[in-house]
């Protein structure tokens, strides 16, 4: 097929909304010369421009491959759904946003799998894209479809439609992939010989060459490779280095979501939250100095022209630098017109030094915590402990050092919760309302927002039951009125909105065609407040008689094998299990920066560890 | 605050056809950072969150393409003008284009209070039977007013053409429009084309004059 037909695509572009979406064109773009390469990649981001454009590992990938000169990355997202109609109608394929060809055009297709309710648009992409939705029937006429991100860590869900998942960090993974697709492509061979080759790469699971058995009960009963050669458990891959900063971040020519320069200052974190999955599939901690911080941020000021931006990392005031990194970047770009935002700060008051030397960069707004539970059972419960007496004096911290906004997020749902637990949310906001009006007055504005626990596979809470919504609804009825009452801001989820999430997260492979089902009955853009329709999904898992409760209403027996336990986050499961059992005692376990409790992670790295030493790892 | 006299910069630009879908406050942000690439002494507007003094001529309408927009911008000191133009077209999308540069007394009014109409350039395939055309437009114009819904409201549009022209080419039908351009009355070319039965999403539109009063 050829670029797609200007004149015919500009007329459709006349009549949809915010048409910036789907043209391109953005300063730092990279059109390459299509035959100029031999290996084209499309990037896709199953959701809209304005969201998925600023995700950073996409925006890595684009990078790094456009930096070799053999290949070429272009980028493609979901249309929304006016566009998506005016495709159909013209029967315009899903196309890439720099050379505007068609997806089908490609060699490789590489899609963003960051959380579960993408996965409808998934198949959407790949439909609009004229290719077929099932993996087995696609012949090596068809570009490969592979999937990364966080979601991968139960790839389970959508092995019927993926042909290999990353697992893990994929900046060294892709190369990996390509130059086995380019010797395969030489070679002209079968799908299956490339599907062999790739099995052999660490950190790359092609889920067709695994047979999964199941015992009566439906649970899992073994999952093993079918050909000689493919391992029996995956283990993610572990970038030793963290990826150099994007040097040539795509400036949009729309608004975007998170519309600035990020970087990323640590990956990983040893906090060991018992709900966090980024927690432990991150690990082990690898952090940038604050050099590499500086020149990242000066060299993305100058390409970009942004004058905000942001520090990433899963705890930054677990950054060993991370005072001096503040002065740093204030000695660095003071007189600059630059806000930078330094999210997910401990509860302490060190946390207002660190905003404090950021002087007038900080941004405006508000200042956020994340205390998620507001008792000492519960927070030992999900092992995130923290002193009321600490909470309080830090929050009176933040509104003497000016801030008039304080934004606290806690979760509902999560492992035993009782009554006093949500009452104690609602008297700590009172509480912290009656301190900020003490000390600054009127003005000061207290906002609650609740995020209901999921549990998620790899992380110590994968055996707990997944509250029903009915009952986290009473939950927020019970904080909604309490907080009105008491003229606190409170935002939630509704709590239909989060069944998706918890039915796929723990999914296994059946849920493949329950997907699919949903898919076709008009499922799409689940992710979005409105795009989630429940009635498509509990249609389409009566008619293909499975049952949903399966998934989130029973607590897993302990010796139960979960459909992704032949996917390694390179924590051992008996690490979780104990960390599980130490939850239902109420004990903690302190950050294992503290002491090391041999997770599992360190085999997992002991390769690459040695020709790294320049890094910072937190493990011993 | 800011003692300094302040440099006015004026550009004409072409906003060309890659970037016709991209509508007012995107362009305005486009140029926000395209000029903080330049590393230019810019000049910030007073106020609690401080932006990057800078006045565009006239919303163009997503879609149109120009070649006659224009943009004010302040510098804290004199730049030679040669050299602004040199950095902030390599710091700009190719598709637009610097066609020229000028210093502008501080004094003289804001380019939104000066404008005072817009000449736009319609070119209609031929697609659209070009004799039916004329016939339509001509029809059209000899009526005393041409009402309009716009935003529920109606308008009519009628005194806001200035002037026409149409052009028959073998190639296409170009129609030339002068419409009045001010905030009370802005002239939408392609508000007149659902009268002669063409779709604006066949045409191209482009803005080839803006008028100023001086
Ligand atoms: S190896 Fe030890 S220090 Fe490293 S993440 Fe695991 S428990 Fe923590």
């Amino acid at each position: 097929m050829t670029i797609i037909d200007k004149k015919v695509l500009d007329k459709i572009l006349y009549h949809v909304e915010k048409p910036g979406r789907y043209v391109g064109g953005e300063h730092n773009m990279v059109l390459k010369a299509w035959d100029s390469c031999s290996t084209r990649v499309a990037l896709a981001f199953p959701d809209l421009y304005d969201l998925g454009q600023a995700n950073l590992g996409l925006a890595i990938l684009y990078e790094i491959i456009n930096d070799r000169p053999d290949i070429l990355a272009e980028r493609v997202f979901s249309p929304w759904h006016d566009m998506e109609d005016a495709m159909r109608e013209r029967k315009i394929p899903l196309f890439a946003l720099e050379s505007k060809r068609p997806i089908i055009d490609f060699d490789i297709l590489g899609i963003t799998l960051p959380y579960e309710s993408i996965y409808t648009n998934v198949l959407n992409l790949l439909d609009l894209a004229g290719m077929p939705l099932h993996a087995s029937e696609r012949d090596e006429s068809y570009p490969l479809v592979i999937a990364g991100g966080q979601a991968c860590f139960n790839p389970e869900p959508m092995t019927d439609f993926i042909d290999a998942f990353v697992i893990g960090d994929g900046e060294d993974v892709i190369f990996e992939i390509i130059e086995t697709y380019q010797l395969w492509k030489k070679q002209n061979l079968d799908k299956l010989s490339l599907l062999l080759a790739l099995a052999k790469i660490a950190g790359v699971y092609v889920p067709s060459l695994y047979d999964v058995t199941y015992f009566e009960d439906g649970t899992i009963k073994s999952v093993d490779p079918k050909n000689e050669g493919v391992p029996k458990q995956v283990h993610k891959r572990i970038a030793p280095q963290l990826p150099p900063p994007i040097k040539k971040q795509i400036v949009p020519n729309i608004q975007i979501v998170h519309d600035r320069i990020a970087v990323e200052i640590m990956r990983g974190c040893t906090r060991g939250c018992r709900f966090c999955h980024a927690g432990i599939v991150n690990r082990p901690v690898r952090q940038r100095k604050v050099a590499d911080v500086l020149k990242a941020i000066d060299s993305g000021v100058k390409a970009t022209g942004y004058e905000e931006l942001s520090l990433l990392s899963l705890s930054s005031s677990d950054h060993t630098e991370i005072l001096d990194m503040s002065k740093a970047v204030y000695d660095q770009n003071k007189g600059r017109r630059l806000s930078v935002s330094l999210p997910s700060l401990r509860i302490e008051s060190f946390s207002v030094d660190l905003m404090d030397e950021l002087k007038d960069l900080k941004p405006g707004g508000g200042f956020t915590i994340a205390p998620e539970a507001a008792t000492d059972r519960m927070r030992a419960i999900i092992n995130k402990p923290l002193d009321d007496k600490i909470l309080f004096e830090t929050v009176e911290t933040i509104f003497n050092h000016g801030w008039l906004n304080l934004k606290m997020y806690y979760m509902i749902g999560l492992p035993d919760e009782r009554m006093e637990d949500l009452e104690a949310i609602l008297e700590t906001a009172q509480k912290v309302l009656q301190i900020g009006r003490r000390l600054r007055g009127n003005r000061v504005r207290v906002h609650v927002s609740i995020g209901t626990f999921i549990p998620k596979p790899h992380t110590p809470f994968q055996w707990a039951i997944s509250e029903d919504p009915v009952s986290i609804q009473e939950k927020i009825d019970f904080l909604r009125d309490g907080m009105r009452q008491a003229k606190i801001k409170l935002s939630y989820n509704r709590p239909d909105s989060t069944l998706l999430e918890a039915w796929l997260s723990r999914g296994d492979r059946r849920l493949g065609k329950v997907i699919e089902k949903a898919w076709q009955l008009g499922a799409k853009f689940d992710a979005w407040d409105e795009g989630f329709i429940k009635e498509y999904w509990y249609a389409a898992f009566q008619e293909c008689g499975v049952d949903p409760h399966f998934y989130t209403n029973r607590e897993r027996e302990l010796d139960e094998t979960f459909p992704w336990d032949h996917i390694s986050a390179g924590v051992f499961k008996d690490f979780l299990l104990e960390d599980y059992q130490m939850s239902l005692r109420g004990e903690t376990r302190q950050d294992c920066r503290d002491g090391c409790y041999a997770c599992g992670i360190l085999d997992c790295f002991a390769q690459v560890r040695p020709s790294n030493e320049d890094v910072y790892w937190g493990c011993p | 605050m800011n003692p300094i006299t302040p440099y006015r910069v004026r550009i004409r630009f072409a906003k060309l056809e890659g970037l016709r879908f991209i509508g007012h406050l995107d362009l305005q942000r486009l140029f926000e950072r395209a000029l903080n690439r330049t590393g230019l002494p810019l000049r910030y507007s007073q106020g609690f969150s401080p932006k990057i003094r800078l006045n565009l001529a006239s919303a163009l309408p997503l879609g149109f393409v120009s070649s006659a927009e224009v943009l004010d911008f302040w510098l804290n000191c004199p730049v030679e003008l040669e050299e602004i133009k040199k950095s902030l077209q390599e710091s700009l999308p190719k598709d637009i284009q610097i066609i020229d540069i000028e210093e502008i007394d501080n004094k003289r009014p804001s380019l939104q209070a000066s404008l005072r109409s817009s000449v736009y350039r319609i070119t209609i395939p031929i697609s659209y039977a070009q004799e039916e055309l004329i016939r339509g437009f001509n029809g059209l114009i000899s009526k005393e007013t041409i009402p309009f819904i716009r935003r529920k409201k109606t308008v009519d549009i009628k005194p806001m053409i200035e002037s026409y022209q149409i052009e028959i080419t073998p190639e296409a039908s170009v129609l030339t429009l002068q419409m009045s351009s001010t905030a009370e009355n802005n002239g939408r070319p392609d508000e007149l084309l659902s009268f002669i039965k063409v779709d604006p999403a066949d045409v191209i539109i482009e803005r080839i004059q803006l008028i100023f009063e001086e």
